[in-house]
């Protein structure tokens, strides 16, 4: 198994903190692995989680050492759009990462943006929805569906563009529970299809799913022993 | 009658642009009135439910009394039709320019309300194969879908403001003012929360990636879109010949 | 102190009701909780409840006065409303005089009040932030925030829409704590959530919302 994700000495300050809020985090993670992260709110688990995907410091300005390497690649080096071939994100807010008319183009755009052909797209968007079983919402507007929908909906606008690594931020809060059993098989279908997965999670029941939990304190990483 | 017209977002795009074009410029009311005519008949053409748009348009009539009484009070043109003492509230003049402007905003309201039967997708599609940067149409209508949120988050921010126990009509314009202040930071933490999330959403799924970008649906305009948008544009120019020369 | 709900009904759209002819009394002494689905009304309820939407028929009505008679400004001395996004109801640079602004909206500034918004920051564990700008809190903070401050008014009654959202279990912990406390000191309390620990922690009487009526109203604590 080869090394999907390495960070090594990982600083990051917010730009108007005073301390830092990661604090020489190191970690490696394996092609295929499951990770869930825990750990109180305002711990970093985000702000991990957005250097790894390159949004730090690119979105959030800040202080940040160490470095990140993505496919053996460091993170720097790509751009967002770049990143984005590779790693899929599923932000906390559904409201404020959904912008389409309608659910079929809202699945299209990731996939329009790597100017795939036609067909190409037209397969992408029925395959990513019939993934999270919203097919029949295809023509509706996003915006009138509820907050799980609306999850789903983002969900399958990340696997359109057929990421290798997936994380997840709290992005089961919303769903009821034949929701969250869809997503929790989806996880482990994603898993076997040899994907890496990234989950922040607050609910311990989807902690089963994961290989492995890293529990986030204090700026660092610690042994998991049960609860936070 | 045409069962439901359709024709192509740009189609309808110049239709609109000839038809505002012309209620910008137009002055005199017979034209205007005329033209108000030719717009609900593309209304019917394309059976738009004009009531949406009327209730937009009685939304600003006050205003446009205001206006009207304005330009009454203001300009000694016309014979007065109201008067105490010596001030013209109403004159004919007034009157007149009154109509003119509801005249003029009813006919850009209910002609944009064309655009409204094209998915805003298809539209920005549209500009983009008339070669707009694709950027440029996304930002703008992702904006326009945003304003409506945006609205409903002021107006309870504006509601909970209140119920920190402020009576506003019971405070001095002053103090009032000072009051409306305080919206301003919430207003602009939200924008600031929404751009940025929407940025971050829309780069991590490779917006930008290569300077073109392929599309789901393309458009095609068909002999239907070409007649008329040749119609629109030959009518917009005659009309214009006609009200220069005559 | 005591919330009368009188055959109200509403929709945001017409011929589109949200909520059918409901009635029901909320008094001082419950811990209510209101659940039911997305798309329940449970929301529009919590926002009609502080006038922040009026009823298309039907009246509330807030110690006997009908709230279609009173203004916001009056409602927001008797019930406080947490909002579901703590973001919409702060308002100034910095949390000390986030909880002052009560106080100056209402030029009431002796010293018996300093004294109560200096126990609400030490209560709500906000006395180590007092000089943040409150656009960098976290979730929990602001939420915490947005309390404090709404209760600088005494509110007698407080409705919270999803209070728990976005919080982890410690800071729900906390949050139950903090309600309790204030029950204790008598305010009564409408809290609009699904979260199940917190029902059974909470609450003493459930209603539940479905498609517009009330499906069931239970007491669980005598």
């Amino acid at each position: 198994m080869t090394n999907h994700l390495e960070i090594s000495h990982l600083w990051f300050r917010h730009q108007a903190a005073s301390d830092y809020i990661l604090k020489d985090i190191s970690l490696t993670i394996g092609r295929g692995e499951v990770i869930a992260l825990v750990g109180l709110s305002g711990c970093g688990k985000s702000t991990l989680c957005y250097c790894i995907a390159g949004i730090i410091p690119r979105i959030y300005p800040g202080e940040l050492k160490g470095e990140i390497l993505l496919e053996g690649k460091p993170i720097t080096e790509m751009t967002l759009p770049q990143v984005a071939c590779r790693l899929g994100f599923v932000f906390q807010n559904p409201d404020n990462q959904l912008f389409s008319p309608t659910v079929e183009d809202e699945i299209a755009f990731g996939p329009e943006n790597l100017c795939l052909p036609q067909p190409e797209i037209e397969k992408r968007v029925v395959e990513s929805l019939s993934m999270v079983g919203m097919l029949q919402h295809r023509y509706k507007n996003p915006h009138h569906l509820s907050g799980g929908q609306k999850q789903l909906i983002a969900l399958a606008a990340v696997l359109a563009l057929n990421p290798e690594i997936l994380i997840f931020d709290e992005a089961l809060s919303q769903l009821d529970s034949r929701g969250k059993a869809m997503i929790q098989q989806q996880i482990r279908d994603l898993k076997s299809k040899g994907k890496t997965i990234i989950m922040i999670e607050h609910d311990l029941n989807n902690i089963v799913l994961a290989d492995r939990v890293l529990h986030l304190k204090q700026g660092a990483l610690i042994a998991y022993s049960g609860s936070f | 009658m045409i069962p439901s017209l359709r024709l192509d977002p740009r189609a309808k795009l110049v239709i609109v642009i000839c038809i505002s074009t012309l209620a910008v410029f137009l002055e005199k009311l017979s034209f205007m009135l005329a033209l108000l005519v030719a717009t609900l008949l593309v209304a019917w053409l394309f059976q738009l439910h004009s009531s949406r748009s009327i209730g937009r348009i009685k939304k600003v009539l006050s205003v446009i009394i205001f206006i009207a009484m304005l330009q009454s009070l203001f300009t000694n043109a016309g014979t007065p039709l109201l008067s105490i003492g010596h001030i013209t509230i109403i004159s004919t003049y007034g009157l007149q320019r009154g109509v003119g402007v509801l005249l003029r905003i009813s006919i850009i309201v209910l002609s944009a309300a064309l655009l409204t039967t094209s998915s805003s997708r298809d539209i920005v599609q549209g500009l983009i194969q008339w070669k707009m940067p694709y950027e440029l149409a996304f930002m703008v209508s992702i904006g326009i879908r945003f304003l409506p949120l945006l609205a409903e988050e002021i107006q309870d921010t504006f509601v909970a403001l209140q119920l920190r126990g402020v009576e506003l009509k019971k405070i001095p314009m002053k103090r009032k003012i000072k009051t409306y202040s305080y919206l301003l930071m919430p207003m602009v933490s939200s924008v600031l929360i929404k751009g940025r999330e929407l940025s971050m959403a829309m780069e991590l799924r490779a917006f930008r990636a290569y300077p073109e970008r392929s599309s789901l649906r393309t458009l095609k305009m068909k002999h239907m879109d070409y007649a008329f948008i040749l119609l629109s544009l030959s009518l917009t120019s005659a009309v214009f010949y006609i009200y220069m020369h005559y | 102190m005591f919330i009368h709900v009188s055959e109200v009904s509403f929709g945001y759209k017409k011929g589109e009701e949200i909520l059918k002819a409901i009635s029901l009394t909320l008094r001082q002494n419950q811990f209510t909780v209101i659940r039911g689905d997305n798309g329940s009304g449970k929301t529009t309820l919590g926002k009609l409840l502080v006038g922040i939407l009026k009823p298309d028929s039907g009246s509330i009505f807030i110690d006997g006065r009908k709230t279609s008679q009173m203004s916001l400004g009056e409602i927001g001395k008797q019930i406080g409303y947490l909002f579901q996004e703590p973001e919409r109801q702060i308002f100034t640079s910095t949390v000390g005089e986030e909880l002052s602004l009560s106080l100056e909206l209402n030029n009431e500034k002796d010293s018996s009040q300093q004294d109560r918004v200096t126990e609400l920051l030490e209560l709500f564990q906000l006395l180590p932030l007092i000089n943040q700008f409150p656009f960098f809190l976290s979730r929990g903070e602001k939420q915490r925030l947005a309390m404090a401050s709404i209760l600088v008014n005494q509110p007698k009654f407080l409705v919270l829409d999803e209070p728990t959202t976005g919080l982890d279990q410690v800071r729900r912990r906390v949050l139950s704590e903090l309600l309790l406390a204030q029950r204790a000191k008598g305010v009564g309390m409408a809290v609009i959530t699904h979260d199940e620990e917190f029902i059974n922690r909470l609450a003493d009487r459930i209603i539940v919302l479905e498609g517009g009526v009330i499906k069931s109203d239970t007491f669980t604590k005598a």
